[in-house]
């Protein structure tokens, strides 16, 4: 099963707002590939894109899954959704007013998803047993570590072949961070999945990815080939190892 | 005069009232309470369903609620359109959707009236059947078989849109989507299509619906004034899109009107339901079971 995303010279804006200027990215198959960022550098928007969720001005998305391109810019999010790509996405975005198990049997909407029900819940459920205890329990009500399992526990419900995670970090304890990202790194290895993740923290992405691109007001401005060339790089040093500019 | 019996006999009708006002309101809920369509044209499907009963029951002597179940698949199909057209002309456009929804809405209630009025006169019309005009009783009690039939045919279809919206994949969207419309459109459901199918379950359920108002009691072509301030009533005070809640609402509704009418006779019923929504919005807008 071969799954590839390609990125090329993607523009994408929200009117006069340009987000995003000829970003250029690809992710192959197997690969966790970390998006690094400040805030408002454009991350979100980039996920956006991939999902369909907001069109981009110029430039091409090409998912190719066993040798077949398909064109994202094209595709409605709810086709994307059925190629196998899925995203947790920033603020969770959970159904408040649903519970545990109602917002994880929505994220095996998708038909492809159904027939694989029970083997899904039994692997969020052994990842995440504290989503077991509560899954009666409304999403909304829930702390925000809990939050955040639950939103990418549901996005493993549609099986997708293509993660995307967008900043699972963000409004956790240092310890909670840490384990959000070991899990993931764990769910991707029994899975087999492809992963895309944006992050603003960039010690604890790079544990688990293999490189990494550093994206600066909407560009890219640091393509890594590996965590090593990404922790040697200048603009790494002078934005996240806290060397002088 | 006043005594423990006659209270008993007003609380035990006021439940089987209450039942079947929750079948009436319980598109409503969905409509109004899930999908936050205005849709005050409700009563007026509701009562156009009952002269579509009307018909087949005339013509063909169909049974008031096998007609009901007969006519379910063209509300449906009504229901899709009704959502389109709301849709494209102001949902689309954000905003003031709601001041114009109403507009749009009132507007169309008042032609259904109109229509019905050309068609059928503004005489009552009734239906029959075996069922209708006979009465169970024990006792000094007697209640009528057409409120138990009622009754107890809206009761099964309010639990059963309530098991349908909890525990299927559509469901389960229905009540998702206006949570979240952009987080459903991850899960890989296309929110407008997901609202359209439950406008469209809302409208057919009030095939069976429009079945049972003209089978407690004659229809006339402007009855649905008188349910705007019941199906509202009942759809608020539950709480907004709660299914359980629109039949507990409902039936404290049929309680408070069967008591009043019991005790002060028939003209202050139709007060009831607008005071209850009034009481409600000002101490509890939530409603009792809201969000
Ligand atoms: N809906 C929107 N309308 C207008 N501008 C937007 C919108 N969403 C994002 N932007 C702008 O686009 C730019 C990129 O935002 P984006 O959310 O993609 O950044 P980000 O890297 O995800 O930031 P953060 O780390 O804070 O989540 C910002 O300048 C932002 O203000
Ligand atoms: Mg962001």
């Amino acid at each position: 099963m071969a799954l590839s995303l390609a990125i090329e010279g993607l523009d994408a804006g929200y009117g006069a707002v340009k987000a995003l200027r000829g970003v250029t990215l690809h992710v192959e198959a197997g690969e966790t590939v970390a998006l690094l960022g400040t805030n408002g550098n454009g991350k979100s928007t980039l996920m956006k894109c991939v999902m369909g969720l907001v069109r981009p001005d110029r430039g091409r998305l090409t998912l190719t899954i066993d040798g077949r391109a398909h064109d994202l810019a094209r595709l409605p999010a709810e086709a994307i959704v059925d190629l196998g790509v899925a995203l947790v996405p920033e603020g969770r975005r959970l159904f408040p007013r649903l519970t545990v198990l109602e917002n994880l049997m929505l994220g095996a909407f998708r038909k492809a998803a159904r027939s694989a029900i029970e083997r899904n819940l039994a692997l969020a459920y052994e990842t995440f047993p504290a989503l077991k205890e509560r899954r009666s329990q409304l999403a909304g009500t829930m702390s925000g570590g809990q939050q955040q399992m639950l939103a990418i526990a549901r996005a493993l419900m549609s099986s997708p072949r293509l993660l995307l995670i967008d900043e699972p970090s963000v409004g956790l304890s240092p310890l909670l961070v840490s384990q959000t990202i070991a899990k993931i790194g764990e769910l991707k290895q029994r899975v087999g999945l492809t992963v895309l993740m944006a992050e603003q923290n960039f010690n604890q992405a790079i544990r688990i990815a293999d490189r990494g691109y550093i994206i600066v007001h909407g560009e890219i401005a640091v393509a890594a080939q590996s965590v090593e060339e990404l922790k040697a790089n200048d603009i790494v040093k002078r934005l996240y190892l806290g060397g002088v500019a | 005069m006043f005594s423990m019996d006659l209270l008993l006999g007003a609380v035990v009708l006021g439940v089987l009232l209450g039942c079947f006002y929750a079948a009436v309101s319980v598109g409503l809920s969905i409509s109004f309470g899930l999908l936050d369509v205005p849709h005050v044209a409700h009563p007026a499907f509701l009562v156009l369903a009952s002269y579509g009963v009307y018909q087949l029951n005339e013509t063909y002597d169909i049974d008031p609620l096998l007609a009901g179940l007969a006519i379910t698949p063209l509300f449906f199909l009504f229901g899709l359109l009704a959502y389109r057209v709301y849709y494209e002309t102001f949902e689309k456009r954000g905003t003031d959707a709601g001041v114009r929804g109403i507009a749009f809405f009132f507007g169309i209630a008042f032609i259904i009236e109109v229509l019905i009025i050309l068609q059928f006169g503004v005489d009552q019309r009734s239906v029959t059947a075996t069922y209708i005009g006979k009465a169970w009783r024990f006792g000094e009690y007697r209640i009528p078989i057409r409120q138990l039939v009622a009754f107890a045919v809206a009761l099964a279809l309010t639990i059963l849109l309530a098991v349908y919206l909890s525990k299927t994949f559509m469901g389960r969207a229905i009540r998702a989507v206006a949570q979240d419309e952009e987080a459903l459109r991850l899960m890989g459901a296309n929110p407008v299509r997901i609202k359209q199918f439950a406008f469209g379950i809302a409208t057919a359920v009030l095939g069976i619906a429009g079945a049972l108002l003209i089978i407690v009691a004659p229809v006339e072509p402007t009855l649905d004034r008188a349910y705007i301030g019941r199906t509202f009533c009942v759809v608020v005070m539950a709480g907004l899109g709660s299914i359980s809640g629109t039949l507990i609402a409902a039936i404290i509704l049929g309680v408070a009107e069967s008591i009043v009418l019991t005790l002060f006779g028939a003209s202050w019923a139709p007060a009831i339901s607008f005071a209850m929504l009034l009481v409600v919005l000002a101490v509890r807008p939530q409603g009792l079971f809201g969000r």
